[in-house]
């Protein structure tokens, strides 16, 4: 019993109990199982043993390796377990069946793609990932939520089928679909590279495909933007890690990712949506990372994945409260919120330091580790976006969203704090901001913890030696103290755009304004076209149904005998063609 | 031509503060919370904009002046290991990417019901239908 229950994937226990949680109807049950499940998965997972296919499923004559531990995705995983424990806290407030369920799933789909070892088992839960987390969006119950998740459906069910096609290609090139003999892909020209990167791509919401993030989490739930925050875009950072790492292109892309989504973010008036961009902006980091492909890089896009997890979590939980209390995030609307909600104001200022880099916070320790690795391989082009990416980081989550929140301009909002429950949630992501931040003064404390998960510790803590020397505290406290004097220079002199209510064009336009009024004709024209062309194709259909009648059916011309002896042969000659096509073709 | 606010005085003769921009605010805010009061009524003290701005400029001249002492700073790039490298590439990233909000703001700006979804309030808020 003990051997099987090691053997399951811990993202099954958080499938089963999502499904399971969906049909309690007693509140605290459920809210009981949605915490314990998490946690009793990652003692789970903290007993893995590593590099072995612990469960091996045979369907259809293929194995299935359903679970597989190694040093790279071990980190996703407990950082994914650890985004379910918080998000069920965070939810406790609530008395949704369907989105606690959804939830757990979502996450539970999440972690077992990661611990997927082999190609199909990946895409089966990729596919498990898109079609519950949708829910997430729909459950915001409005007209808008409904087609942002219709479209966020759509894109993500186009990536489950990118990869299926992706796979299908590798399978008949190598004749397996275990990841460990596939290796990494190192050109496009390998069969399935393509599509499995175009897969991947959709779901790390490269340039031009990133505009489902912006579209969707802005208009989930509550509690539905925190859980869609953590997993999707990760798994794809882990899967181009897994399956592209080192390959060149990335690192340009995701430059170009750092750097875009900034600008965006300053004129957005949607505080969720600016995190949604800030998320942009992060994966382009990781992204970059994982296009350098060295161990050093390996390990930064595996700690900026876990660090941002957390404090992009946190963010958006801080959102969700004001969202929840006030009843939107409108920068327009917001403002001096620290007299109603100092607590979420604290913890927001802590997510926003993390994702700034700040020295003693989670981000500094992470984010170090890429742009090191960035210089340490001569990219200097892309080591100075970075830099100016870095610098837009401070402005959109680091200064915009606390400060636009809970001070500025006082629009005389006087609410309650955020719930307990929320509260306990952004404590503990608060928490583990410093605790993983902090320097190492013993073994085992501060980025120790974060640094010993990583895909190659022996390296990481040789790097760690040098994170908080006083050179790399001088220089980025330089970089962000003369950013924060920038944008305090730029508000008193008037040069700060005002936040401004309206809708912000993206690339989305060109399907949402033109694509749809493309098809929207499209379907006039066939309303119009379409009865005649009907009418045409019946009237051909019914003569020729009516000539074979007179010839064929009992009362025809072929049935009054004398023709079926030749028609017999014909047959027989005509069978025997196709069977030797049919043969030659085969051989 | 520019209109000023009028003067206006109470009963006993006293000028009276004209009233802000912010007519949802109360006058007298006895709805803070003890927390925030603690941790941040001083935002509210008339003069911490410039506190703040002397604080944040003797900070970064402070980090500069270190750099000129710490000589064993070591940079992958030549160029990055001069003294006031970060802060100016901090101080120009900054102003560039919020500069560029301007002309960028205009061109991408439209009416909040665009694509006709202004109504993104979900239900699980406290007020939410």
């Amino acid at each position: 019993m003990n051997a099987i229950f090691s053997a399951v994937n811990p993202g099954l226990l958080l499938i089963i109990a999502g499904l399971i949680g969906c049909l309690i109807t007693h509140r605290r049950i459920r809210q009981a199982i949605m915490v314990i499940v998490p946690v009793l998965a990652l003692v789970k997972l903290g007993f893995a043993e590593r590099g072995v296919d612990m469960a091996v499923w045979s369907v259809l004559g293929m194995d299935l390796i359903t679970y597989r531990v190694d040093n790279l995705n071990f980190i996703f995983g407990i950082a994914f377990l650890i985004a379910s424990f918080l998000n069920a806290i965070y939810a406790m407030h609530t008395d949704d069946r369907l989105q606690d369920g959804m939830a757990l799933t979502y996450a539970g789909a999440a972690v077992a793609a990661t611990f997927a070892g082999d190609l199909m088992t990946l895409f089966i839960f990729w596919e498990i990932t898109a079609v519950s987390s949708v829910f997430l969006i729909l459950r915001a119950g409005t007209k808008a939520a409904y087609q942002a998740g219709m479209r966020y459906l759509g894109i993500q069910i186009l990536s489950g089928v990118l990869l299926l096609d992706g796979l299908a290609y590798v399978y008949k090139d190598q004749g397996t679909l275990t990841l460990d003999v596939i290796g990494s892909f190192t050109s496009f020209d390998q069969p399935g590279a393509k599509f499995i990167f175009a897969a991947f791509a959709i779901k790390a919401a490269f340039p031009f495909l990133h505009n489902w993030l912006q579209d969707s989490y802005s208009k989930a739930t509550v509690v539905g933007a925190v859980v869609l925050s953590a997993f999707t875009t990760k798994l794809a950072v882990y899967a181009f890690a897994r399956m592209f790492p080192g390959f060149e292109i990335l690192i340009y892309i995701g430059a170009v990712m750092t750097i875009f989504p900034v600008f965006f973010a300053v004129i957005e008036n949607d505080l969720r949506k600016v995190l949604a961009y800030s998320l942009n902006n992060q994966l382009g980091f990781m992204i970059v990372a994982v296009g350098i492909g060295t161990p050093l890089a390996l390990n930064g896009a595996a700690a900026h994945a876990f660090a941002h997890i957390i404090y992009k979590g946190l963010l958006f939980m801080s959102m969700g409260a004001v969202l929840y209390r006030v009843g939107t995030t409108k920068a327009s609307e917001l403002g001096g919120l620290w007299k109603s909600m100092p607590w979420t104001a604290v913890f927001c200022i802590i997510g926003a330091m993390s994702i700034s880099a700040f020295p003693l916070f989670s981000g500094f320790v992470a984010k170090s580790l890429t742009m090191s690795a960035v210089a340490k391989e001569g990219y200097i082009v892309i080591w100075m976006m970075l830099l100016f990416a870095s610098a837009g980081v401070l402005e959109h989550s680091g200064i915009k969203i606390p400060y636009f929140t809970f001070f500025g301009h006082d629009n005389g909002h006087r609410v309650k704090e955020a719930p307990f429950n929320m509260l306990l949630a952004m404590g503990l992501a608060a928490f583990i901001c410093i605790a993983i931040g902090m320097p190492a003064i013993m073994p085992g404390f501060g980025f120790h913890v974060l640094y010993s998960m990583l895909p190659y510790p022996d390296v990481a803590f040789d790097y760690g030696k040098s994170v908080y020397s006083w050179g790399h505290i001088i220089t980025q406290m330089q970089l962000l103290l003369a950013a924060i004097l920038a944008f305090m220079l730029l508000k008193r002199f008037g040069l700060y755009p005002p936040e401004r209510p309206g809708t912000i064009l993206d690339t989305d336009w060109l399907y949402r304004k033109p694509g749809y009024a493309f098809f929207k004709w499209s379907g006039q024209m066939w309303a119009k076209v379409g009865p005649a062309m009907t009418a045409v194709a019946a009237g051909v259909a019914g003569r020729t149904f009516g000539r074979l009648e007179a010839a064929f059916s009992p009362r025809g011309s072929l049935a009054r005998g004398g023709l079926v002896n030749v028609m017999a042969m014909w047959s027989a000659v005509l069978l025997g063609v196709v069977m030797l096509v049919v043969l030659l073709s085969r051989g | 031509m520019s209109s000023t606010p009028p003067i206006e005085r109470d009963s006993s003769g006293r000028f009276v503060k004209p009233e802000t921009d912010t007519p949802n605010v109360p006058a007298h805010d006895d709805k803070v919370h003890p927390v925030g009061k603690l941790l941040f009524g001083w935002v509210e003290y008339p003069r911490i904009g410039m506190i703040l701005l002397v604080g944040v400029i003797v900070a970064l001249f402070a980090f500069i002046l270190a750099d000129v002492i710490y000589t064993d700073r070591h940079d992958y790039f030549h160029f990055a290991e001069a003294t006031w490298f970060y802060a100016i590439w901090g101080l120009g990233a900054f102003s560039f990417a919020v500069l560029a909000g301007w002309p960028l703001g205009k061109l991408l700006r439209r009416d909040e019901d665009y694509y006709g979804e202004a109504d993104t309030k979900p239900q699980d808020v406290e007020d939410g239908r």
